[in-house]
């Protein structure tokens, strides 16, 4: 398959501006319409004072002091920020590494995959509000299901329960994020690993090279641009955490499990302090580019030659 | 040496399976207990089942339209994606120009904002084009997120197909437009399957916007489902009918394209 | 109160005699210009509203004024009218809301006074007399912004003291309790005895509780906390209308005192207690695991008298708020409706909504779970047969307000913070109350100084 994405030496087929354009425009023009003209705006309202609650603020325009004082005096947005970087590496990481090895697993050993990933799928298909609420109902501390038996089977003492002991609230939300993504992870590198070509693991082998030399140096390297999507997909999407989050635990005990989309959410609806709230959503923004920036510029642009 | 770690395997996937599923099933069988049940310190596993949550949230509360709207709302969206996007990606897979590859990102970073941060200017947007509680709203905003997702995808399955294609049907004597639709897209289709399925789930599954953009009457099951949390108490009974009549429609689409599903995503869209 | 019994008759004749009208008025004919019309709403889903949406047809029979009610979960409703208002969209023709929100209408132009649909001869009806069919400190609370009426209660929420009567009057109970802390048994009417009971009846190898505290990180904290504040002589800031800014004394001495018992009531709670809001210990409740706790009025039926969700039917009662250095408390919550002025159909949406507040409507809504707001429904006989009804009466007589300024949704937020970070161990009482008291003093600005500054 990698073939084909060398361009042919015989075909020299590519479309012309004139094809390209009214293909591509729609989409382009349906995102900026859609997506960057509200984003300006969000911009620009982070510039303002703008609040529905106080009616002295009406938007006026007071230039950075949203971002001076988020970023100097504003603690709970650094405890917010720091706690989502936290969040996303452990639950991308357990994620990733769950994720492969269910996906070799599969690959190496069983022949009926489709039913099986079908079903492994099914955490990932539930309403994340859904699945908040399923497992606030699992976890709660007189009748749920899985309190009961971690209390069985010692792992949780008869006197705490699970969302109100502050250590254990972000373990616990991190697990269950892995429980509902890393399904997505399984499928994306199973798809990944069956479509691998055969022909340089047979060269390995007939050189004589054994089963970890022929991972590290053939499966990796092949897997690489899957990879990268996959941790790119599920590091933007973790960074964005909320639905499932909020309907467990509020962001609490105290500030424990205060994702920066949480914040977000009740600085911009709660307290309806739209300036600033905006101000915050830039900033969240900013970071999740920035990192993704480097990520894909470093990923990316050494496969660029490859591409079609 | 090969059947012992194959048995292992076994293992773990059923392992696996159960911590998978196990929250599901629970919910199945949490939607037919009465209350004192659901509440009951210890599990029960066996209980006399009652049918009274599904008529009571979906005829009582009138529940039942909300799984249609859904239905209209996912569907719209996803066709639109694929629609507006696939070409897209198409020229992504199939030309070059100056700055392909920064358009290219740029669909991407229309993931990255957080949804809320763009909440209230795209419904003051909305608002002023006056779409607000119609369903064109919410599924042009799902179309728009769901953008990148399909052009990162589709670039992928087109890539694939050798060029020779394209020039063999444009040597048939169709225009370029017609080389597409007549003969690329029939060879994308595993690709389109796999695609349309993530998106539909994500716009299925939304929440934010859904509540924000659209009216009462057009509310989608994701939005009904905080309504049943009350100061009275959350009517867990019924909260799991919901739970399991939303999940319903989106494991019978995967389960009809499954065979699409995998062999899609294994013909290379994953190469990004 | 004692002007309940005001001359009907009499009073009619006068505001017929000052209209100027030679017929009396009538729904129908007052209605009349509006007919066809249809009129939308949103609310909380919840039996008062539910209620409202069986009443809805009678009216339209008389009216022909059409009434759609959308129903959302509480932050919901809030959300979507907040982005109708400030979008002058104009879908609802009157909303129903908490109190708590109403400054934040008013000062941004938002909502219709009252008074513009009351002085319309053609509108009004004679026979609605609000200053004396209301219990009027209620209804300064809930439906008033400084100094104007802007609508009428919806509800009437109160908080105040549940406990399980069977257990509480049991003899060997009462046998028991006696010989360990030397007073008789009964219903907690101070915080020692509060303590006592919790600590009596916390026997977790039984599966019971003393009393469950709702520690999430949610408003309902705040709600419960605000009892024992009251209770405690303590208040958020020195004023004596919501509507009013004040000086911040929530980290006053008393405050602390409040809060730092408030959570020493830990120890006779479940263990999952930070996890709980009011669902949760309802639940313990109706599954009979907790002795006592401070719930809400509106609650009750749900525990004392469904029996398809309770297994505790007919051994609950319920009493004021235990009374500390504040005397007898309790404290004003409660939903009204208001009128949007982008509204489109405001003089129709004023009909419907004092056709609601008439005695047979609110004696229906009542009985159909709501907290009405008229001392003449309480007083009804069948009213007066619902257990909790006493309690009820006694609480809306002392209750206090709370602040309905447009800063109040933040204010509560820094609140339950703060108290939810003391809760979890994070800070010392002291310390999350004068944090609190910092913030919500810069948020009010120069209007609210703190009274106990921080050193």
């Amino acid at each position: 398959m990698m073939t084909a994405v060398n361009p042919s030496p015989r075909g020299t087929f590519l479309l012309d501006r004139g094809a390209s354009l009214p293909l591509l425009l729609p989409a382009t023009l349906l995102v900026l319409v859609f997506l960057v003209g509200p984003f300006y705006y969000m911009i620009y309202t982070a510039m303002t004072d703008l609040s529905f609650a106080n009616p002295d603020q009406k938007g006026a325009f007071v230039g950075f002091d949203n971002f001076r004082k988020l970023v100097r005096e504003d603690s709970i947005f650094w405890g917010s920020f720091w706690l989502t970087i936290r969040f996303v590496v452990a639950s991308v990481a357990v994620e990733f590494v769950l994720g492969f090895g269910l996906a070799l697993l599969i690959w190496r050993f069983i022949e009926r995959q489709r039913l099986l990933t079908t079903l492994l799928l099914v955490p990932m298909m539930l309403a994340p509000v859904a699945v908040g609420l399923i497992w606030r109902l699992l976890l709660q501390g007189d009748f749920g299901m899985v309190t009961y038996y971690l209390r069985q089977f010692g792992i949780l003492s008869q006197a705490s329960a699970v969302f109100s002991s502050p250590a254990l609230v972000m373990p616990t939300v991190i697990a269950i994020d892995v429980w509902q993504w890393t399904p997505f992870v399984t499928l994306i590198i199973l798809a990944g690993l069956m479509s691998m070509p055969r022909s340089p693991f047979e060269a390995a082998t007939m050189d004589g090279a054994g089963p970890w030399r022929q991972f590290v140096d053939i499966l990796l390297p092949l897997l690489r641009p899957i990879i990268a999507l996959v941790l790119l997909l599920r590091g933007i999407d973790a960074f964005k955490e909320f639905d499932k989050v909020f309907i467990m635990t509020g962001g609490g005990p105290g500030t424990v499990s205060e994702l920066l989309s949480i914040y977000a959410y009740r600085v911009n609806f709660k307290n309806w302090n739209l300036g600033y709230g905006a101000a915050v959503s830039f900033m969240v923004y900013l970071v999740v580019l920035i990192l993704c920036s480097v990520f894909y510029k470093a990923v990316y642009w050494k496969t660029a030659g490859e591409r079609a | 040496m090969d059947k012992f770690w194959k048995i292992i395997a076994i293992g773990v996937l059923a392992c696996v399976l159960v911590i998978a599923l196990t929250p599901y099933l629970w919910i199945l069988l949490t939607s037919f207990k009465g209350r004192l049940d659901i509440l009951a310190p210890q599990p029960t596993w066996f209980f006399t089942p009652t049918l009274a949550n599904y008529p009571a949230v979906f005829i009582d509360k009138d529940y039942l339209p909300l799984v249609f709207n859904s239905l209209i709302i996912a569907t719209g969206s996803t066709t639109l994606s694929l629609l507006i996007g696939a070409p897209a990606a198409y020229v992504f897979a199939r030309s070059n120009f100056a700055g392909k590859e920064d358009l290219f990102f740029f669909f991407l970073t229309t993931r990255m904002a957080p949804p809320i941060s763009i909440a209230v200017p795209l419904f003051l947007f909305f608002t002023m084009l006056g779409l607000t509680d119609t369903i064109y709203a919410v599924v042009i905003a799902h179309t728009t997120f769901n953008l990148s997702l399909v052009v990162w995808m589709m670039r992928g399955f087109f890539a694939e197909i050798p060029k020779e294609i394209d020039e063999a049907a444009m040597m048939d004597g169709r225009s370029k437009l017609g080389a597409f639709v007549r003969v690329i897209v029939p060879l994308a289709a595993p690709g389109l399957a796999a695609t349309a399925v993530l998106c539909f789930i994500m716009s299925w599954n939304e929440f934010l916007y859904a509540f924000i953009l659209v009216a009462f009457e057009g509310r989608p099951i994701t939005v009904g489902i905080p309504g049943l949390i009350t100061p009275h108490g959350t009517l867990w009974g019924q909260v799991a009918a919901v739970a399991v009549v939303a999940t319903l429609p989106i494991l019978v689409f995967t389960f009809l394209v499954q065979k699409h599903l995998v062999r899609g995503l294994t013909f290379g869209a994953v190469k990004g | 109160m004692g002007a309940l019994i005001a001359t009907p008759a009499l009073a009619a004749l006068a505001m017929l005699g000052l209209a100027g009208q030679a017929g009396a008025w009538s729904l129908e004919e007052a209605a009349a210009p509006y007919k066809g019309v249809t009129i939308r709403t949103i609310g909380e889903a919840l039996p008062p509203l539910e209620a409202m949406k069986k009443l809805a047809p009678e009216f339209e029979k008389q009216t022909g004024i059409t009434v759609e009610i959308e129903m959302y979960e509480h932050s919901e409703a809030v959300s979507k009218v907040m982005l109708d208002l400030n979008s002058k969209r104009g879908r609802y023709d009157f909303i129903i809301q908490p109190h708590r929100e109403l400054g934040k209408f008013v000062t941004n132009g938002h909502v219709e006074p009252v008074e513009t649909f009351m002085a319309s001869a053609t509108l009004r009806d004679p026979e609605f007399k609000p200053e004396e069919q209301l219990y009027q400190g209620l209804w300064k609370e809930i439906s008033w912004y400084e100094g104007k009426p802007y609508g009428f209660p919806f509800t009437a929420l109160t908080m105040y003291e549940w406990y399980r009567s069977d257990l509480l009057n049991d003899p060997k109970e009462k046998e028991g309790f006696k010989a360990k802390y030397g007073y008789e048994l009964g219903p907690a009417q101070d915080w020692k005895q509060y303590r006592d009971i919790a600590e009596w009846f916390t026997r977790p190898d039984q599966g019971l509780y003393g009393t469950a505290l709702q520690g999430k990180r949610h408003e309902a904290l705040w709600y419960e906390w605000l009892n024992f504040l009251y209770s405690y002589g303590g208040d958020m800031l020195e004023v004596k209308a919501g509507s009013e800014c004040g000086p911040v004394v929530v980290n006053s001495p008393q405050a602390i005192a409040a809060t730092e018992y408030y959570k020493s009531l830990m120890a006779f709670s479940p263990p999952d207690t930070l996890n709980y809001f009011w669902d949760d210990v309802m639940a313990l409740m109706q599954q009979g695991k907790v002795a006592e706790l401070i719930m809400w009025n509106d609650a009750t039926y749900a525990v004392a008298v469904d029996e398809n969700a309770s297994s505790v039917v007919g051994k609950m009662g319920f009493d004021l708020v235990p009374q500390g250095e504040g005397g007898k408390v309790a404290q004003v919550e409660g939903w009204t409706y208001l009128v949007p002025t982008s509204s489109k159909n405001k003089e129709a949406a004023y009909l419907f909504i004092q056709w609601m507040m008439d005695y047979d409507q609110q004696l229906n809504q009542h009985l159909n779970g709501g907290a009405t707001a008229r001392p003449d429904v309480y007083a009804s006989a069948e009213v007066q047969k619902l257990p909790y009804s006493q309690a009820s009466m006694g609480s809306n007589e002392v209750a206090k307000p709370k602040p309905t300024i447009p800063q109040s949704s933040e204010m509560t937020d820094i609140l339950v913070r703060e108290l939810s970070s003391y809760l979890a161990d994070e800070k010392t009482a002291k310390e999350a109350l004068d944090q609190a008291a910092k913030e919500i003093s810069e948020l009010l600005g120069s209007c609210a100084p703190m009274k106990y500054p921080v050193q």
